[in-house]
């Protein structure tokens, strides 16, 4: 089951760093940057 | 003058690849911190204690985060086994400061003195979610200098556990609770060998019960002051006698402590399944702690200390608590005190109730009155 959530997770990462990169807007990319680290510290199973 | 100011530059491959490398820093930072919370605080045993580790009892738990030191000292004189668990939460720091109180001052002379003060190791790497509890407690001690202790979760670690099942179902029974106690471990006896981390843990205290065949066991909690059971013992029928008597003795003392039986009916407590899946005489024991309760307000690492809340005060005066209460609150070492007592007094009564075999002393811990006007830190090690 975890492994399931952390693929749910690692999804959810490359769709945001998708829109991260494809956005023009530096306002939405800092958001979109922000949203990263929680996706990053649960991937990696830090916090 | 025209005070709008607008920076809006354009988003570029460029200012992404900055961004994402600063998101990346943050969490590197963060990490730091998290990482960090996974060491144990260092304690300074008496001497006489051995240390070992809980996964010499059940091997699975080597190199993990739920493996926990075991200190062992035993008597010159054969008596009985006893062992004191704190830290089943560690956002219950009464329980967890008598444990290591008796690992730095305790020196036995009949019988055997296990502790393991850090139960839930895991649970002291992280606070609670949305209780914006403090990180860690500070005592001062005689020549100036501090000791530290962390201030943990109920919880294990949530990263061992994750997700959460919706509905937490207790495998010896099939006892139905609510998704989150799946993480609490004093709802995972007797555990399961190959089971979940909490039931893993779990099943590791109880082989080590089992191997040692320890004679009587606490497990050492707190609990909100508006909640039933606080300042009680709860006992399982077998250990119910030695309870009672316990319990008079404290009372006659002026140390009143209330009596529960341990219900049949709820499983996966230490205080049902040590009794029922070993030969233990299990013993669990609630102190009064207004940082747990639901009435709080500012939730620092003073009200911790010294357990005093205006909101609890006024709920005394409405008669909502199930403890007497006044302006001098609940200090954290009054409440530490009631526990290393009640210990004691236990203790002092296992050759009349139980056997004269079973007999424990243990000596250089100190009295009620003694830590209530010392404070901890007095009888804590310098670093």
């Amino acid at each position: 089951m975890t492994l399931i959530y952390r693929g749910i997770v690692g999804l959810i990462l490359l769709l945001v760093l998708r829109c991260l990169f494809d956005e023009k807007n530096f306002w939405k990319q800092v958001t979109a940057a922000l949203v990263v680290i929680p996706l990053a510290l649960r991937l990696l199973m830090l916090k | 003058m025209n005070m709008n100011f607008k920076f809006n530059p354009q988003g570029t491959k460029a200012t992404a690849l900055c961004l994402l490398i600063c998101a990346l820093g943050v969490a590197w930072l963060a990490n730091r911190d998290f990482a960090a919370m996974r060491t144990l605080d260092a304690l300074i045993p008496a001497s006489g204690f051995e240390e070992h580790l809980l996964s010499e009892w059940f091997a699975p738990l080597r190199d993990t985060l739920l493996d926990t030191p075991v200190y062992v000292q035993s008597g010159e004189e054969p008596g009985g086994s006893v062992l004191v668990l704190g830290g089943t939460h560690p956002n219950e720091p009464a329980g967890y400061m008598t444990a290591i109180l008796m690992v730095e001052r305790a020196q036995v002379s009949r019988g055997k003195l296990y502790v393991i003060p850090f139960a839930n190791r895991a649970g002291f790497a992280h606070t609670q979610p949305q209780e914006a509890s403090p990180e860690s407690m500070s005592f001062t001690l005689p020549d100036g200098s501090t000791r530290v202790f962390r201030y943990g979760s109920r919880d294990i670690l949530h990263t061992l556990t994750w997700p959460n099942p919706d509905i937490y179902i207790h495998k010896a029974s099939g006892q139905r609770l609510s998704g989150n106690e799946a993480r609490n471990l004093n709802r995972a006896y007797p555990g399961v060998a190959d089971g979940t981390p909490t039931e893993r843990l779990a099943w590791a205290i109880m082989e080590f019960l089992r191997k040692e065949k320890i004679d009587l066991a606490f497990d050492l909690h707190e609990a909100s002051p508006e909640y039933p059971v606080v300042d009680a013992i709860v006992a399982h029928e077998r250990s119910i006698e030695l309870a009672a008597a316990a319990a008079m003795e404290l009372k006659g003392r002026g140390i009143e402590i209330r009596l529960e039986p341990s219900p049949k009916n709820f499983r996966g407590l230490s205080h049902r399944e040590w009794g029922d899946a070993s030969d233990t005489l299990p013993i669990l024991m609630e102190v009064a702690n207004p940082s747990q309760g639901r009435l709080r307000g500012r939730t620092d690492e003073t009200l911790v200390l010294e357990g005093r809340d205006k909101a609890y005060m006024k709920a005394a005066a409405l008669g909502r608590l199930f403890v007497p209460w006044d302006e001098s609150g609940k200090p954290l070492a009054m409440r530490t005190a009631r526990h290393l007592t009640a210990v004691v007094t236990f203790l002092s009564m296992m050759e009349f109730f139980v056997d004269e075999s079973k007999a424990i002393e243990i000596d250089g811990l100190p009295e009620y009155q003694q830590l209530v006007d010392d404070g901890i830190g007095k009888w804590l090690h310098q670093n």
